[in-house]
């Protein structure tokens, strides 16, 4: 019980302190009742004393009788006596009063003080109302801001938040467009000091730049201004200033009222971030789902062409009233259909096993020129002319049948997706040997040069070309794993230029 | 009697192959596009009595080719031939004016089959 009255008092003192009130006791009806008491008994001894005193008198034989009680002497004596008591007791109630009249004085402070509280829990409702209506991060801090500065009546003020733990980045600002998007370092300025200790910081007159170095620009020179930190769980993740108008200085008590509104301004925060993260992986997990039907869709389409011809063929083959030079070219339909399934399927395969492999390394030494030489005749043959240019030999670092896979697979596109004529060079060089395919086409859009390498994406989204979009991601993986790298350009004839960076095999390879 | 005309349209040789040897052994003349565009001039200059169409193909893609077909004065039938095989695919091409939608792979006995009702239909409205 009394430790209770003890923390209470305490507070109310802590209180009285804050709304600027000096030697603040707290007032006890014990002590008033008290008080009373002694007054009481100090009165009842007062008149036990003249009452004895009056019958001693009047009981005296020396002073006769006939002048016993009311002899002048006698009466002089005792209205002199009753005069001092009553003296006494008016001094005392004068006293009395005066205590009682600072106490209504006191007591008014606190009442007012009180208010004042219940004025700034309502305001950070409000404040709090407001900002859990939103959930985006950049409207939660424009709430928080507007409303630090409503609360406190504030001019200007901005939100800092916490960039890789060392930069504070100005990203919300009313007030004073100038400080917008301004940088300070941690431990710089009242900012990033308030980001190190953690501790509110309240600024009367214009800030020393030798105490406080690299303060964020601005037009008119602030004389009070207040910084608190945005913590949330023990992280820190900003600060929040308020500058206060020419008019105007904070106090402790405005200090203390931010530093309350910082503390669920920071949970605010804190969530707003969450929600965004949690929307960014829910908005990959829907591209990554539509991805997946993109390809099943693609696949099946891409399994069902060639097998429409197959067994178009077939049937058609079954006629007996078929000419010979027809028949031949049903089974050259078969057949070519037959490799294109193959060569699905095999681009399939690959590209599940670099999935299901991860990064895998080649170290052969491998003649690049003989490999352009065969799939250039391949390619010949099948009706596609790729045109080349090559030393005699260049050997480069990787694996015969990747490089080769990525030859075919970047001809294969040239003539898909560009147009002829489709020319491949060869820059053998002391570490790096270049291989280009070029064609005439169209090219590929600048923003999408890095996307054409991410697995299942045409750019045709038409589908007019057929493929499934595995083609070059299986290429940068390949060329990868012989430690090279693959990316697209603009070539000459402006259309695309796929240029392979291999390493060039100068040494004998064991 | 005589034999009815058809366009085959398909960006792919070896189905243009094929579907001509049968058709023409089914008695039919066989006409071939391998893009919209093409199939709009074969239409004006040989006025087949029906088109099979591909969707899927470059220039001008089927969906358009369609459309500019059941525009005409007087448009051929038109039967759609598509990889596409999803509800949402065979509702649109009906709605453009295709008589029927036969999704990839087909049976070239169904083809023919179509072909046949649909040109039965045409001369009984």
């Amino acid at each position: 019980m009394a430790g209770s009255t003890r923390v209470a008092r305490e507070r109310i003192e802590r209180e009285a302190r804050v709304s600027g009130l000096r030697d603040f006791r707290t007032p006890s009806l014990e002590s008033v009742e008290r008080r009373r008491k002694e007054l009481w008994t100090a009165l009842l001894v007062l008149f036990l004393v003249v009452a004895a005193a009056m019958v001693v008198i009047s009981a005296l034989p020396s002073l006769g009788r006939g002048s016993s009680l009311f002899s002048p002497q006698v009466l002089r004596v005792s209205l002199l006596v009753l005069a001092i008591a009553f003296g006494a007791y008016a001094v005392e109630k004068e006293h009395h009063l005066q205590r009682l009249s600072r106490m209504l004085v006191d007591e008014r402070v606190l009442t007012a003080a009180l208010s004042n509280r219940l004025k700034e829990i309502s305001a950070l409702m409000t404040a709090g109302q407001a900002i859990n209506s939103v959930l985006e991060l950049g409207d939660v801090l424009d709430i928080i801001l507007s409303s630090a500065l409503d609360l406190l009546e504030g001019h200007d003020g901005s939100i800092m938040l916490l960039e890789d733990g060392a930069e504070l980045v100005a990203v919300c600002v009313q007030g004073n467009e100038a400080a917008r998007g301004a940088r300070v370092p941690v431990g710089e300025g009242i900012a990033g000091r308030v980001a190190v200790t953690r501790e509110p910081l309240l600024v009367s007159g214009t800030p020393d730049p030798k105490e406080f170095p690299r303060v964020v620009p601005r037009a008119v020179p602030v004389h009070s201004s207040m910084c608190v930190p945005l913590i949330n769980r023990e992280e820190i993740l900003g600060v929040l200033n308020v500058n206060a108008a020419a008019d105007r200085e904070f106090t402790e008590y405005d200090l203390r009222a931010l530093t309350l509104f910082a503390e669920h301004a920071a949970i605010s925060i804190a969530n707003a971030r969450l929600y965004e993260q949690e929307r960014t992986r829910v908005s990959e997990l829907l591209e990554v789902n539509q991805m997946k039907s993109d390809f099943v869709a693609t696949v099946s389409h891409e399994l069902r062409t060639p097998l429409t011809s197959i067994l178009g063929g077939v049937v058609t083959l079954r006629r007996l009233d078929m000419a010979a030079e027809h028949r031949a070219g049903l089974l050259d339909v078969i057949e070519r259909q037959g490799n294109r399934l193959l060569r699905l399927i095999e681009q399939l395969l690959t590209a599940a096993r670099l999935e299901h492999e991860g990064e895998t390394s080649f170290q052969d030494r491998v003649d690049v020129s003989a490999l352009v030489r065969a799939v250039a005749r391949d390619f010949d043959g099948s009706g596609r002319p790729v045109q080349f240019h090559v030393p005699a030999t260049c050997f480069v670092l990787g694996n015969s049948d990747a490089i080769q896979q990525v030859l075919i697979n970047l001809l294969d596109n040239a003539h898909k997706y560009g147009a002829p004529p489709v020319r491949v060079t060869l820059e053998p060089g002391p570490t790096h040997t270049v291989l280009s395919v070029l064609d005439a086409g169209e090219g590929v859009p600048r923003h999408d040069r890095e996307r054409i390498f991410e697995g299942f994406t045409r750019l045709d989204a038409n589908g007019h070309s057929p493929g499934i979009g595995l083609g070059l991601s299986i290429v940068r993986r390949l060329v990868t794993a012989c430690g090279g790298t693959v990316r697209v350009e603009d070539s000459p004839e402006k259309g695309a230029a796929f240029r392979v960076f291999m390493l060039s095999a100068t040494r004998e390879v064991a | 009697m005589t034999r009815k005309k058809v366009l085959i349209v398909d960006d792919d040789p070896d189905i243009l192959l094929f579907l001509r040897i049968d058709l023409e052994a089914e008695g039919f003349d066989a006409v071939l596009a391998s893009d919209g565009e093409t199939a709009l001039r074969r239409i004006d200059e040989e006025h087949p009595d029906l088109v099979l169409l591909d969707v899927m193909m470059p220039v001008l893609d089927g969906w358009a080719a369609l459309q500019a077909i059941t525009a005409l004065p007087r448009p051929p039938r038109v039967i759609v031939l598509s990889a596409k095989s999803s509800a949402r695919d065979k509702e649109r091409g009906l709605a453009l004016g295709a008589s029927r939608y036969i999704t990839k792979p087909f049976e070239v006995r169904e083809v023919v089959d179509t072909i046949r009702a649909v040109l039965a239909e045409s001369l009984t409205p």
